[in-house]
């Protein structure tokens, strides 16, 4: 009981950022029960909430899977990866030239699990082969330099990756051929649920299972754990600490480029700016969890999806605000500030000393 | 000289000369495939001789062939002989040859459009010089090589003679690009013969471009030879003399800044008018950034504040429709603005650096998508925005038009260069200095690190809103749809070219980063990706920026010397074999 005993001494920004906290909870608990009381006359039945849901966990299961690449990045290297939305961008653009090829070749339609899986797989490359030249070309020679420095690199590398998609590619948006196999709705359980939204949801988890393993039980794994507790140190005991570093950005990459795929699924198009917001939102999603831990970026962005889904209509609409669907971004910002104020090491993250 | 190192290695030498002219080839295909080769194609830069577009590709394979030779420090290898560095050159060349070859062939046998639509017909016809099949490919090998053979025969050169003759080319490229906007006084001083006489089609005639060429190497040459006399010359003329001639100097820069919008005509006032509005930016966010050592990526949140803040004070079509007089309304406006940097600095200083730059720009976008929602439709208008915004009046006279303009705009950059400047050098300035290098130091030394930290954020915040305020009166309406994330990337990467912390460099960033591709629309399109371009390098290769802060350059590089230091000791073995390796 040490809050009870000692308190904190209270200073004027505890005070603002305390009463910041009351009005937030206040403002959460008073939008629900509007709209939950249907004080609006807006009301969703339960098996629009339900829909809501399921959409929020394959939305979740996408950001978490982007959130992996920011949290192993952070947790070796302690910088944001902020070009890792542009990495996503590559493994979709690469998703989708591989599938109007497969779609032509007819194999899309005969063995849609063969077609997913070479999607997966081509893009998962492609992103890993973006992630791996940045780390050489961009962040390799800064690892010693202050840290803004690593950041702002970062960012110009963002734009840089995201126009040179743009120069390349087009600035157009570009639909999807998706097989039949992926469209409509399969019963699970009794509950109706789109196809894809089930894929999406299966791959994230077989990929996230994948990526545990990895870290925990392998020999790579190790040499990434200890890289990331001290560099130095584990150089001195034969760890190959650049190859390591690079490692994690492979993996991450390929995440990434799993995650594009995946969104497309989803989404059904790509364009060359699709990578910002996933990007920004699974940033989130690995701070909610606490950065730098891997269930954690996984619960993170399972919950930032299922708010970002329901947020919007049960916060606001109980309010009579109009379109609510516009404000989407505006809650996962919203969460991104809060929890970044208020919690930055996260659900699951130990505060730092 | 050579003291201490280890023989040269040909091999060595010549593989990484190969290497380095493969990745010179990529870039050439980067080029291509990103359009830039093709849509610069139609700029000339002499007419009838030089085109812009595959000189972008030339460039990279000259700086790629003119690098090769010379080993990395880290090698600890002697210098190489000019005959292995002209070897190494045309090697390099002969490397970004083949790589360009292939990719030529490729993309005249083989239909790439469905993937990379700019590898067109019209792009193979611009590498291949214009002519068909092989000899095209002989063209473009041709082309490669010679520029191969130049970064050799630089090499060659003495530095002091060579020095002269880099800048008298890129003066004449230079020059070539200052088109629209010399083009544009030309005509408006009706020098129409002199502005034929100089530029033809876009491009400097030839004729100009020998004239220029000419000029910039005997001066440059002078500059080389007997610069060092001459500056030794004017710092021994008595310090009253001194003084004078830069009052004379800076009189003539005055009065050149009054009638330059008369000079201009009203499209370059208006453009030049744009880079102001950028210039009170950068230096805001420059004592966001630069001073205090705090990474805003939200920036544009106060851009838009003023802006709206004025629209909705002084437009009578707004929600409030008060209709104030623009001068009553701006101290609001920047009363607002300090208020807002206030509450959205308090909350988020106790963030590290990188946890800051993202919150801000959660900040950022959150103003903007509530500006464009339909929720606050009513007060903001949505994405219509607001419209009839009056320009300012002094008395009588209504500064509408970009030539009007311009002198409020002038006038508050300069007020603002004189607030940050004298910001930076009192005792807040000292204390942001000291607050970023170590804040923990800092606040054991009693810094109130939280107050200067919120007046860095307040400051900067009243910056960005005079910006805004200017914005919404210039072009009489305001939108949410221009006020995104990427104004916050332009500011930022205007003082990272000029120089974090450097008043003159945010001058010289808005110039080249906001000023030259509104002139040159080839630019336009690619502008984001040159910004990135201008991050990126600037980070790796001189994170102080051009025209530096002397304390933040000695900051930066502190770190570099440390890192050469240990590089050096990791280095210091006969094998220079990394101390790190391998289980």
């Amino acid at each position: 009981m040490r809050f009870l005993s000692r308190p904190e001494r209270l200073t004027r920004l505890g005070v603002i950022l305390w009463a910041l906290r009351i009005a937030l909870i206040v403002f959460v608990l008073a939008g629900s029960y509007a709209t939950l009381s249907g004080a609006s006359g807006l009301v969703l039945s339960p098996e629009g909430w339900r829909d809501l849901v399921i959409t929020g966990i394959a939305q979740g299961s996408v950001y978490a899977l982007i959130a992996l690449g920011y949290t192993l990045v952070y947790g070796i290297l302690f910088m944001i990866n902020f070009a890792h939305g542009e990495i996503f961008t590559a493994g979709a653009f690469t998703g989708f030239f591989v599938a109007v090829a497969l779609a032509e070749e007819g194999i899309m339609e005969a063995n849609p699990v063969l077609g997913i899986v070479i999607l997966l797989l081509s893009s998962m490359i492609t992103s890993m082969i973006v992630a791996v030249l940045l780390e050489r070309i961009a962040y390799r020679p800064l690892r010693r330099a202050p840290r803004l420095v690593p950041l702002i690199t970062a960012i110009g590398a963002s734009l840089v990756l995201q126009y040179s998609f743009r120069g390349i590619y087009g600035s157009g948006v570009r639909m999807v051929p998706l097989p039949d196999a992926i469209q409509g709705r399969v019963e699970i359980l009794g509950i109706p649920i789109l196809r894809s939204q089930l894929i999406v949801v299966i791959a994230a988890v077989g990929l996230m299972f994948a990526l545990y393993y990895l870290v925990e039980k392998t020999r790579t794994g190790r040499s990434m754990r200890a890289v990331s507790e001290d560099k130095e140190v584990a150089g001195l005991m034969g760890i190959n600490v650049d190859r390591t570093i690079a490692t994690t950005f492979a993996i991450g990459g390929s995440l990434a480029g799993a995650a594009g795929v995946l969104y497309v699924f989803i989404f059904n198009q790509v364009s060359f700016a699709m990578g910002f917001l996933p990007g920004i939102k699974a940033f989130t999603a690995a701070v909610l969890g606490g950065i730098g831990n891997i269930v954690g970026a996984m619960l993170g962005g399972l919950t930032l999806g299922i708010l970002e889904s329901i947020g919007p209509f049960l916060l606001l609409s109980g309010f009579g605000v109009p379109s609510t669907n516009q404000l989407r971004d505006v809650i996962a910002f919203s969460m991104l500030v809060i929890v970044l104020i208020f919690r930055p090491y996260g659900i699951l993250g130990r505060k730092e000393s | 000289m050579n003291e201490g190192r280890r023989p040269v290695d040909a091999r060595l030498v010549l593989k990484r000369a190969t290497g380095m002219g493969a990745i010179a080839g990529l870039a050439g295909v980067y080029l291509s495939l990103v359009g830039i080769v093709e849509r610069f194609e139609t700029r000339n830069v002499v007419t009838g001789v030089v085109t812009l577009g595959l000189l972008t590709v030339a460039i990279a394979i000259l700086v790629a062939a003119f690098v090769a030779p010379r080993p990395p420090r880290a090698w600890g290898m002697a210098e190489p002989s000019r005959g292995l560095k002209l070897a190494a050159s045309v090697l390099a060349g002969a490397a970004a040859a083949s790589v360009l070859v292939l990719f030529l062939i490729a993309v005249e046998s083989l239909d790439l459009r469905d993937i990379f639509p700019n590898a067109s017909s019209s792009l193979s016809r611009i590498l291949s010089l214009g002519m068909d099949g092989p000899a095209g490919w002989a063209a473009l090998a041709a082309l490669c090589l010679a520029m191969g053979s130049i970064a050799g025969g630089l090499h060659a050169l003495r530095p002091r003679d060579r020095q002269p003759l880099v800048a008298a080319m890129s003066a004449v490229l230079l020059v070539s690009l200052m088109e629209p906007f010399l083009n544009n006084v030309f005509l408006q001083l009706r020098q129409n013969a002199l502005a034929s006489f100089i530029y033809e089609r876009s491009g400097l005639t030839i004729p100009a471009a020998l004239i220029v060429f000419v000029v910039v190497l005997a001066v440059a040459a002078f500059e080389t030879y007997r610069g060092k006399q001459a500056r030794e010359r004017v710092e021994s003329l008595p310090a009253p003399t001194r003084r004078n001639a830069k009052y004379v100097t800076l009189f003539f820069v005055g009065v050149l800044l009054l009638v330059l919008p008369h000079l201009m005509g009203v499209f370059l006032s208006e453009v030049v008018g744009t880079v102001g509005l950028y210039m009170l930016m950068g230096l805001g966010l420059n004592i966001v950034v630069g001073y205090a050592g705090l990474l805003d990526l939200g920036y544009v949140a106060f851009f838009a504040v003023g802006a709206y803040a004025t629209a909705l004070l002084t437009s009578p079509a707004s929600s409030l429709g008060l209709g104030l007089d623009f001068w009553i309304a701006l101290p609001i406006v920047m009363v607002i603005a300090a208020i807002t940097g206030i509450i959205i600095g308090a909350p988020v200083l106790r963030l590290r650096g990188d946890y800051l730059a993202i919150v801000t720009l959660g900040f950022g976008e959150i103003v903007r998508i509530l500006l464009l929602s339909d929720a606050l439709r009513p007060i903001f208008g949505g994405a219509q925005g607001i419209l009839a915004i009056p320009p300012p009046e002094i008395g009588d006279l209504r500064l509408a038009g970009p030539v009007n303009l311009y002198y409020p705009i002038l006038a508050f950059v300069v007020l603002g260069a004189f607030v940050a400047w004298t910001l930076a050098n009192s005792r807040v300035g000292r204390a942001w200095n000291a607050m970023r290098e170590d804040e923990e130091v800092a606040a054991a030394t009693g810094i109130n690190t939280t107050n200067y930290k919120l007046l860095a954020f307040a400051i900067g915040a009243v910056f960005g809103c005079v910006a805004g305020a200017f914005l919404s009166v210039k072009i009489g309406v305001v939108f949410p749809q221009r006020l995104d994330i990427l104004v916050s990337i332009t500011v930022l990467s205007l003082i990272i070219l000029g120089g974090m912390g450097s008043i003159r460099g945010v001058i010289l960033g808005a110039f080249v980063l906001v000023g030259l591709p509104e002139l040159l629309r080839e630019f336009a399109e690619y502008r984001l990706l040159i910004y990135g371009g201008v991050l990126v390098t600037m980070m790796l290769l001189r994170p102080e920026g051009l025209l530096p802060n002397r304390s933040r350059q000695r900051e930066l590089h502190e770190e570099h010397d440390a890192e050469e230091t240990q590089y050096q000791q990791r280095a210091g073995g006969d094998t220079g074999a990394p101390v790190i390796s391998s289980p």
